[in-house]
């Protein structure tokens, strides 16, 4: 009897369950494709290539491929043997022919400075009087670098067309003469310095921002409606201008024949020959920064605010707790995941800054965002740039996956 | 049942969401053209997502339902053909009244000017055509019902569910409703599946009420013998109020049987097949015991104490401990001619012997 | 009474730190506006502008940037490129909401995927996507702003749409279906009306993003024919700063004013036409 048709034994019951919610999913997707399409096109392919760009750098192995086969048998110690020359000799005129030599100069000497001329210089040499034996000494006349180990060790190391030597450069780490790892002399440690400069700076506005910030979200839960509403305009003006409409306004009040010094000036503070340098250095990025990432800070931690019940704090009072205890003890810890949520916020923001240093940083206030932005469109270093790149979007990813686990992205703003 | 004129047919249907229990565990029903049956039950036994399978909006995992012959497993739905109230009325609040009572007639491509007829008359016989522009939310809960209730009848459907339908309301207005749905139901000749936790609102509106638990039919059937005549424990206590009390079984002839609850003997009326010298439950409804006179002709009188006297104006709710040392409530209606009740003075507790059900305790079994 | 005092005394320094902080958070905006009347080439008040002297206040600065052919083709541009990737980000994020509305596998995968755009450093997202779409020739060009700038509005009207269907009654869809209503018919007559306040305020959001972007219109515009605002203004700021700048800027204030109490008013709608049953 409990066998007759459409009777599900438990076997098939969850079969059946999978398959009608398989067409529920199936939906969704459909919904989903639109947006994930141009997800992919203008989000995901662009960034899977900044990372194929660091990683995969083949100038070397395709331009001077006899040169990359004859070093494999290369002690490491001194010039290789005559086989190599021959081989570079070779490899050199084909790149003349294929008009490759400017981008193989290039890349060698970005691995090892002052190749670039050694190269052109060179294959100069070669198309006057092209050597038929006897390639070594030709090489080390025409141009001493090719005699030096370290030159060979350059060349060494890009042989692999997929490495991780931008990587090691985007560190301040480099091979030493024996080819082990070492770290760039401290005055040369340019990347490291602005990671920490940048996470420095990041760290500062998003205290700033929980400094300022939280004062103002308190005022606008706990007001009165007017106060609050006026309050939330004056938070909400901000976040819907434009970010280079209030990094102008900044310039406006803090340049040294800005209104803030006129001020000071005209108040007597300073003299009109000692006017305060607040902008084009890194106070300039600092104060624009939080400036333009507060209403960031202060909209979750609002929104947090005012799911506590007043009851709370009544309670407190009432069993006898001071106004300011109750606060710390009641109040406080009840607002940490909005503080927490809106901090990492600003933080994963502040981290990737680009346009605020740019435009007010000066020298000291630029953070790795702009030097990514220097190697992409002025030195076109391209691999170190796509490196310093990755190293910034792993951070962001990972705080982002943290911020995700403990606050849920949907609540990335409201 | 009468399976020449099933209207409406349930043939063994389960849910499940997860895959491993079930909500619904097989449920076969079949409801009468004509017919106002009522899925009476907890929340949580099964009768809402019964509906749903019935509406369209779940698909059952296993079994069949079909509508006037009709299979309708594939049928979204959009295509059943059925009116439908819902718990919260579910008015579209950017439409006014009228454009909420044309909807499924604009939905059905029906020409214009019929709609326009067809809403007006629609408004007419709830009352509100007055309101016609008015929007949801300028409307009271009543008022919101009535139009719900209009929207879903507008199309002329021959099946109407309701799910909970005055849920929202408050006691008077629900009596109110009640009554006009009933009256709906009679002139339209609708088959009406109403889903309600509310046993009163069963008993009142329903030809028949199916009792869900646990996502099974424990009984089915009228009204009256739902109430009268409870089949299963479950059933005596869910619906209307009852009186458990816990016997032995000394002789079992029929129908009729004696149980000894402490050490009186009762008259009772077996439920199902009793053993003799079994575990039994009564059970007994408050309204049917009286306080009784030493002339009134019961079969059963029992000797209790009054524990608590609670004064409800229309009648008097006595607890009265035993002598066996269990409780039994009473509702005693408030007129003239009953003895003076007071705590702790003893007084006699009448019943007639076919207003005691005797049933199988549990773990019993009741039959071999 | 002591007591009292002090609390008093804490509570009117704590007002006047908070007035000092929303000081800080208007007064660059605000400033900007009255300069931008200035007669003289300054970036700062003259003493005829303080002395409220007429002749001091000019809107010289308005008719350089009206007749400015520059300044014309960005501000077109601005709009055309935010118009048109606010209606791409508008349709597919609404899209991608009621998709997210339903239960699906790895549904928080999929919302995290579709926010990131919002956090990932804009330097390396813009240098990507410069090189790949300078492979298919998207570079100087209409399409390949839209698709990018899209690409950074989509969170924003996935968010909000997101935010208006968690208020919206799904009962209403299924009352509407068993009143025999195609599901096309359904979204069109019921769910989209109701949605629409969120869907609007996602694509005045998504309109903003575009209009003040900046970074990648630097990598993806790099002949002047394609400047947008933000971009000429990115140029007026590094290299000829002119006061002409100022006058943008308070125009393009007054537009977000304006978007932003728009946004405010759907809100306060959308909060009336669910909430209110």
């Amino acid at each position: 009897m409990a066998e007759a048709i459409g009777f599900a034994t438990p076997d098939d019951l969850g079969r059946r369950v999978a398959r009608s919610r398989h067409s529920d999913t199936r939906k969704g997707l459909l919904l989903l494709a639109p947006a994930l399409v141009l997800l992919f096109i203008a989000f995901i392919v662009p960034l899977g290539y900044i990372f194929r760009l660091s990683i995969y750098d083949p100038i070397v192995p395709d331009g001077l491929p006899r040169v990359v086969q004859a070093l494999e048998h290369w002690s490491g110690s001194g010039a290789p043997d005559e086989e190599t020359f021959r081989a570079l000799a070779e490899d050199l005129s084909d790149a003349r022919k294929a008009n490759t030599v400017g981008l193989i100069a290039n890349r060698l000497n970005v691995e090892y400075p002052g190749l670039r001329s050694t190269v052109m210089r060179t294959v100069r040499r070669l198309g006057q009087t092209p050597p038929v034996d006897n390639f070594t000494a030709f090489f080390v006349k025409a141009d001493p670098n090719w005699g030096a180990q370290s030159t060979w060790q350059a060349i060494n190391q890009l042989r692999h067309s997929v490495n991780a030597n931008y990587y090691l450069a985007a560190v301040d780490l480099r091979r030493d003469a024996s080819g082990s790892m070492e770290l760039a002399p401290e005055e040369n440690r340019i990347y490291t310095t602005l990671f920490v400069r940048t996470f420095l700076i990041a760290f500062s506005v998003t205290s700033f921002c929980i400094l300022l910030g939280y004062p103002v979200a308190y005022l606008i839960a706990t007001s009165s409606k007017l106060v609050a509403s006026v309050s939330i305009m004056l938070v909400l003006l901000p976040f819907w201008t434009s970010l280079l409409v209030r990094t102008t306004g900044w310039i406006v009040l803090l340049q040294s024949q800005g209104v803030l010094n006129d001020l000071f000036v005209y108040l007597g503070i300073i003299s009109d020959e000692n006017r305060v340098r607040m902008i084009y250095n890194l106070a300039g990025t600092l104060i624009a920064m939080t400036h333009i990432l507060l209403p960031f800070f202060i909209l979750p931690l609002y929104s947090v605010m005012v799911s506590i019940s007043p009851v709370y704090m009544r309670a407190a009072q009432s069993l006898g707790a001071h106004r300011f205890y109750a606060f710390w003890k009641v109040y406080f810890p009840n607002t940490l995941p909005g503080l927490g949520s809106g901090a990492l916020l600003v933080f994963i923001l502040a981290v990737g800054y680009y346009i605020t240093p740019a435009l007010v940083g000066g020298q000291s206030g630029q953070m790795i965002s702009n030097l990514i932005a220097f190697h992409m469109q002025s030195s076109l270093n391209w691999g170190l740039a796509a490196a310093l790149g990755v190293i910034l979007l792993a951070v962001v990813l990972i705080l982002y996956g943290v911020y995700n686990r403990y606050s849920g992205a949907n609540r990335l703003m409201n | 049942m009468n399976t020449d004129n099933s209207f409406v047919n349930f043939h063994e249907v389960q849910k499940s969401y997860d895959g491993s229990s079930l909500v619904v565990k097989s449920l076969s029903l079949t409801i009468a053209k004509g017919e106002f049956l009522t899925m009476l039950g907890p929340s949580g036994s099964g009768k809402t997502t019964s509906l749903m399978m019935l509406a369209g909006f779940e698909r059952p995992t296993g079994g069949k339902i079909s509508v006037a012959g009709r299979d309708l497993t594939d049928l979204p739905p959009h295509r059943r053909e059925i009116g439908m109230v819902f718990q919260n009325y579910a008015l579209f609040p950017h439409m006014t009244i009228e454009e909420n009572v044309a909807f499924p007639l604009v939905a059905r491509k029906i020409p214009k000017p019929e709609i326009a007829s067809r809403v007006c008359s629609a408004l007419e016989r709830i009352r509100m055509g007055a309101l016609a522009h008015r929007r949801p939310a300028q409307l009271s809960g009543g008022q919101q019902q009535r139009v719900a209730l209009a929207r879903a009848l507008v199309f002329e459907p021959s099946l109407v569910l309701m799910d909970e339908p005055l849920g929202a309301l408050d006691k008077q207005l629900r009596e109110h409703m009640q009554m006009e749905i009933k009256h709906l139901h009679e002139e339209l000749g609708l088959t009406v599946v109403y889903v309600t936790h509310d046993q009163d609102e069963a008993l009142a509106l329903s030809d028949r009420v199916a009792v869900f638990n646990n996502g099974m039919i424990e009984q089915v059937g009228p009204a009256r013998a739902i109430y009268e005549a409870p089949e299963t424990s479950f059933v005596s206590s869910f619906v209307g109020e009852n009186n458990h009390l816990a016997g032995i079984a000394t002789s079992v002839s029929g129908s009729a049987c004696a149980i000894m609850v402490g050490n009186a003997q009762i008259q009772c009326v077996a439920v199902g097949r009793l053993k003799q010298g079994g575990r039994v439950v009564v059970s007994l409804r408050p309204e049917r015991i009286c306080l009784a006179l030493s002339d009134d002709d019961f079969a059963n009188k029992v000797k209790g104490i009054p524990k608590e006297v609670v004064y409800f104006g229309d009648h008097l709710r006595i607890s009265c401990r035993l002598e066996s040392g269990q409780t039994l409530t009473i509702k005693q209606p408030n007129r003239g001619g009953i003895p003076e009740v007071s705590v702790g003075h003893p007084v006699i507790l009448g019943w007639h012997a076919t207003d005691a059900r005797a049933l199988a305790a549990e773990g019993e079994a009741s039959n071999g | 009474m002591h007591s009292f005092n002090v609390e008093y005394a804490w509570s009117m320094l704590f007002r006047v730190i908070c007035g000092a902080i929303l000081m800080f958070l208007i007064a660059p905006i605000f400033i900007i506006v009255p300069l931008s009347f200035n007669s003289e080439p300054y970036f700062t008040f003259t003493s005829g502008m303080l002395h409220f002297r007429p002749e001091a206040y000019s809107i010289r600065w308005y008719e350089a940037f009206v007749s400015d052919a520059g300044w014309r083709v960005a501000v077109r541009n601005s709009f055309f490129v935010g118009g048109l990737s606010t209606l791409l980000a508008t349709a597919l994020g609404t899209l991608a909401a009621l998709g997210l509305n339903r239960p699906l596998p790895m549904r928080s995968f999929i919302l995290s995927l579709l926010l990131a755009p919002m956090i990932v450093p804009i330097v390396v997202l813009a240098a990507g996507t410069y090189f790949v779409f300078a492979k298919v020739g998207l570079v100087d060009s209409y399409v390949g702003l839209v698709l990018a700038h899209a690409t950074l509005g989509l969170p924003f009207v996935v968010v909000t749409v997101l935010a208006t269907l968690s208020n919206f009654d799904q009962g209403l869809v299924k009352a509407a279906l068993i009143c025999g209503a195609h599901p096309t018919m359904v979204f069109r007559r019921v769910t989209l009306p109701l949605i629409a306040p969120g869907v609007l305020s996602g694509a005045a959001l998504a309109f903003v993003t575009s209009f003040d972007e900046a970074v990648i219109t630097l990598f993806l515009s790099p002949s002047p024919e394609y400047y947008t605002v933000p971009r000429k203004m990115w140029s007026g700021l590094r290299e000829q700063i002119s006061p002409t700048i100022l006058a943008v800027a308070t125009t393009w204030i007054v537009l977000s004013l304006m978007l932003m109490i728009l946004v405010g008013v759907l809100r306060r709608q959308s909060a009336r036409a669910t909430g209110n049953r």
